[in-house]
């Protein structure tokens, strides 16, 4: 499974693609189960060029009966800081921030290997 | 403190205005990110985790009351109200909006402040000694060099497209504050047998993926050659420094694959050929930007009446006084290292009120100057001796006054992974974990000088190399591990540390840490630092504390 995320241009705020919308919440993020779908909503969010910076699939897991990213650095992104966390979406509590909190197993995320070779 | 003339402001401005317009292009759609990106880092912006990072130019670390004030206004207007020092004496805004940059530019052009040469292939922002005309063991002040050489290398038209970024710092003093010989130039003012002064250069020191200690190119170069002589070496690497790998592009490099002396060579050959077309540096101005730096100091008794009552009187204030107190060049006035680590916060944050308050205490106690040191705390640097109870009290209140310079709570954290893009693992829990194990002031002081350096990954932005223990996140299948190394320095005695073994987990890192320190006490003489104790003992008996359960 898989979601589509990003940082929003205005702002640099991390978002998830949902049916051809941007959202703030991971738990709102549309999950892709099949990769041509996936790959479809990517190229369509790149060409978003004044909406969204450097889209890029990632993924999820489940956790605590919810889905979270399965890599640990794109957890962080999904929740924020982990020195502040009155920082980030995490503030805004809730089920879905938890499970991602208590999220285990991880594997680098083969969207931050892309990111990291266009740095 | 240095100061901007009429060209200087107007160019400022006008960077700020042309940031705007190519802002608005961006957000238009006018230009795609990729033309924009480059614009950006021109000005310092970066697209971190969660939002934008805005890195702002210290200049050699110093500021003044009213820089200080407008820094933390900017925070708290268009951050969440902290910033974070770093260890090249910038301040770094980790939840900036691309649409609020220029308007932030704007403000910092009006206290004579940018944020031009913060990221890029360029000669980055100068970094020197913050105890830079307080401290009695200078030869000089080496702001004045610094400054000199600010002006030369903002926007040099030869030098702005270097292969990598390049990075420069300067002592004038033998304890070396300012960790020159990890640079890609240090300069250390030396006298000549003459008595003049002059500068040793060192060249290609800088940590990251390979790291190397500057070797010495000069061993002394009069102050007045000081620009030429820098151009050579900057032209040297502009001519060869390797532009098709990113990993080998830093003049490091490029000094270690042609040997420091065949490098120091054709800086040679080049200045010889060059230095008499270059305009160097005439003494007018450095006379006019000497007379900046000269504070007016008044006349004190040299023993404070006051600090020695307040030290015999409070064990708290003379803990402080020990660790944050340091002698002055000046009879009657003290130099105070402001803790900018509490165990369990951030390594280098400051909250805008605390910003503030520290303005107030320049400007009311310490001649108005302040200076950002690369360890990612702040220094007071001319406080007399009988306003220290003063300042104590109110750095007390403030949550600022922690006695524990260069103790093992006085750790350096780069942002790691909580932030920045490219990091592999967090830095601050680790530091956060480790320090609240040693909060009790008593046991930090009885352990002693032991300083703790943490990278979120390979490019070394906390100095792990050359931390007495060094930390370096690393990622192991999406795993946070954490690589220790022993025995670095990053002083006059600097060294690169040697790999204690395997990475350990994150939550086996503070509890190593302890075992560590248990063996240095157990094995130390006379007094030793940590770092003492590791060179005559070796890695051995620190590896099999740490190792024990995997036997």
């Amino acid at each position: 499974m898989r979601a589509l995320t990003g940082n929003r241009l205005a702002d640099g705020e991390t978002v998830f693609w949902r049916k051809g919308q941007w959202v703030e919440r991971f738990a709102e993020a549309e999950l892709f189960a099949d990769d041509q779908a996936a790959e479809t909503a990517e190229a369509k969010a790149k060409s978003e060029l004044t909406v969204v910076v450097d889209p890029y699939l990632i993924d999820v897991i489940e956790s605590e009966g919810l889905w979270a990213p399965l890599s640990f650095r794109e957890r962080i992104r999904a929740l924020g800081p982990s020195n502040h966390p009155q920082h980030g979406k995490q503030a805004l509590g809730g089920e879905d921030i938890a499970a991602l909190q208590q999220a285990h197993g991880a594997a680098r995320s083969t969207g931050r290997v892309a990111l990291i070779k266009r740095k | 403190m240095y100061r901007y003339d009429v060209i200087d402001r107007e160019f400022v401005a006008d960077r700020a205005a042309e940031f705007r317009h190519q802002v608005n292009r961006r957000l238009a759609g006018e230009i795609t990110e990729d033309q924009f990106k480059p614009i950006r880092l021109l000005n310092g912006l970066y697209l971190q985790l969660h939002a934008y990072m805005l890195r702002i130019a210290i200049p050699y670390g110093t500021l003044n009351g009213k820089k200080l004030r407008k820094l933390a206004w900017i925070a708290s207007t268009y951050d969440k109200g902290y910033g974070h020092f770093t260890t090249r004496t910038n301040l770094q805004l980790h939840w900036i909006k691309l649409k609020d940059a220029p308007e932030i530019l704007e403000h910092l052009a009006e206290v004579e402040m940018h944020s031009m040469q913060t990221s890029g292939n360029t000669i980055r922002n100068v970094t020197a000694d913050p105890y830079a005309g307080a401290t009695a063991d200078e030869l000089d002040d080496p702001r004045v060099w610094s400054e000199a050489i600010r002006q030369w290398s903002t926007l040099h038209p030869e030098f702005s497209f270097l292969p990598r970024k390049f990075k420069i710092a300067v002592t004038a003093a033998a304890k070396d504050r300012a960790a020159t010989k990890i640079y890609d130039i240090g300069l250390a003012m030396r006298r000549g047998r003459g008595g003049e002064l002059g500068f040793e250069v060192m060249v290609g020191g800088g940590l990251g993926r390979t790291p190397y200690l500057g070797p010495t190119i000069r061993e002394f170069l009069p102050t007045r050659h000081l620009l030429s002589y820098l151009q050579a070496i900057l032209r040297v690497y502009n001519r060869y420094g390797r532009r098709d790998n990113i990993w080998k592009a830093r003049i490091k490099i490029l000094v270690a694959s042609l040997g420091a002396e065949e490098f120091a060579r054709q800086v040679e050959a080049e200045w010889e050929k060059t230095r008499k077309e270059v305009v160097d540096l005439p003494d007018t101005e450095l006379a006019r930007i000497r007379g900046w730096f000269t504070p007016g100091f008044a006349k004190l008794n040299p023993r404070s009446e006051a600090f020695e009552a307040a030290k015999a009187g409070d064990p708290r204030f003379a803990r402080w006084a020990r660790h944050n107190v340091h002698p002055h060049k000046q009879p009657g006035y003290a130099i105070v290292d402001v803790s900018l680590k509490t165990p369990g916060e951030t390594p280098g944050d400051m909250t805008s009120a605390q910003m503030e308050l520290v303005a107030d205490l320049a400007e009311r106690y310490s001649l108005d100057e302040v200076r950002v040191h690369y360890t990612q705390n702040l220094i007071l640097p001319h406080v007399r001796q009988d306003d220290l109870p003063a300042v104590y009290e109110a750095l007390k209140g403030a949550g600022l006054a922690t006695p524990n310079i260069d103790l093992i709570t006085d750790i350096i954290a780069c942002p790691g992974l909580d932030y920045c893009a490219l990091a592999n693992a967090r830095a601050i829990p680790i530091a956060q974990q480790i320090a609240t194990r040693f909060a009790d002031e008593e046991k930090a002081e009885l352990v002693g000088e032991l300083k703790i350096k943490i990278s979120g990954c390979i490019n070394a932005c906390g100095h792990h190399h050359v931390g007495h223990i060094g930390i370096l996140g690393v990622d192991k299948k999406g795993e946070e591990f954490y690589q220790v190394t022993l025995g670095g320095s990053g002083e006059e005695d600097a060294a690169l540390g040697q790999i204690l073994g395997p990475a350990l987990p994150a939550d086996k890192v503070a509890p190593a840490v302890e075992q560590m320190v248990e063996v240095y006490m157990r094995e130390r003489k006379d007094g030793e630092r940590f770092l003492d104790t590791f060179r005559r003992t070796g890695v051995a008996p620190f590896k099999e504390a740490v190792y024990a359960d995997a036997h």
